[in-house]
């Protein structure tokens, strides 16, 4: 691993398109401002292995029969947010 | 290419199916770009998004507000940037599934998937909220 030495204010480029800045110190937490193009999704390190891993969790290898929901026709529906998964 | 155009044929055999891109892939599955989204009115309200070109490999999804209707999601300006969305209206939110062993299902709903319903490009984002909500939130099912 490369490690570093960065003043508050000071960066590092990565691979000439990522610019990593130490904007805040604050006793044991660090503040990182990072500028990256679009196509380089930036996330927490543990939100991504949370993430990463409930998706390998999910993937199924063949259809498997789906759980039925219980009715909620009490429920009023939510305008605007979801008319695609209304049943017919 | 002739792959890829396969599979859509092969898909077409379904009720109702959309081609769902998503540039950046799912997390942990970055270089799987291109679903179909499928729904079938038997299992409504539940959908698959299912690998193009691999239709064996498949994630079970669900609309959040199917189960929980007061469910608040904060985007990032990157990410509304990303998706193109002009307004709340203009998103899709699905979340991933998992169907457990003992029978319990779940849904993410830290990280749902959200997609531009008029270009149908997603992506799987992290919400900035994503503290109130839970990896695996359980969803009650009849059996």
């Amino acid at each position: 691993m490369l490690v570093l030495s960065r003043k508050v204010g000071e960066s590092v480029v990565i691979g000439g398109g990522i610019v990593v800045t130490i904007t805040r110190v604050d006793g044991e937490a660090v503040r990182l401002g990072i500028e990256a193009p679009r196509n380089v999704p930036v996330h927490r390190h543990e939100i991504y292995e949370e993430i990463q891993g409930n998706n390998r969790q999910a993937l199924t290898r063949s259809r498997q029969p789906v759980p039925r929901l219980p009715q909620r026709d009490a429920l009023a529906p939510v305008p605007g947010k979801n008319p695609e998964s209304v049943p017919a | 290419m002739n792959a890829c155009e396969t599979t859509e044929l092969e898909a077409v055999a379904v009720e109702r199916e959309n081609i769902v891109h998503l540039p950046l892939g799912l997390l942990g599955f970055e270089s799987t770009k291109r679903y179909a989204l499928l729904a079938s009115p038997d299992e409504a309200p539940f959908c698959w998004l299912q690998v193009l070109g691999d239709p064996g490999l498949a994630f079970l999804v669900l609309s959040p507000f199917e189960v929980l209707p007061e469910y608040q999601m904060e985007l990032s300006e990157e990410d509304t940037e990303f998706l193109e969305l002009a307004s709340p209206a203009d998103a899709l939110v699905y979340c991933v599934v998992t169907l457990h062993a003992n029978g319990a299902a779940t849904m993410n709903l830290k990280g749902p998937i959200v997609l531009n319903r008029f270009t149908l490009t997603g992506k799987q984002v992290v919400l900035v909220n994503a503290a109130d909500y839970a990896l695996q939130h359980p969803i009650r099912t009849l059996h």
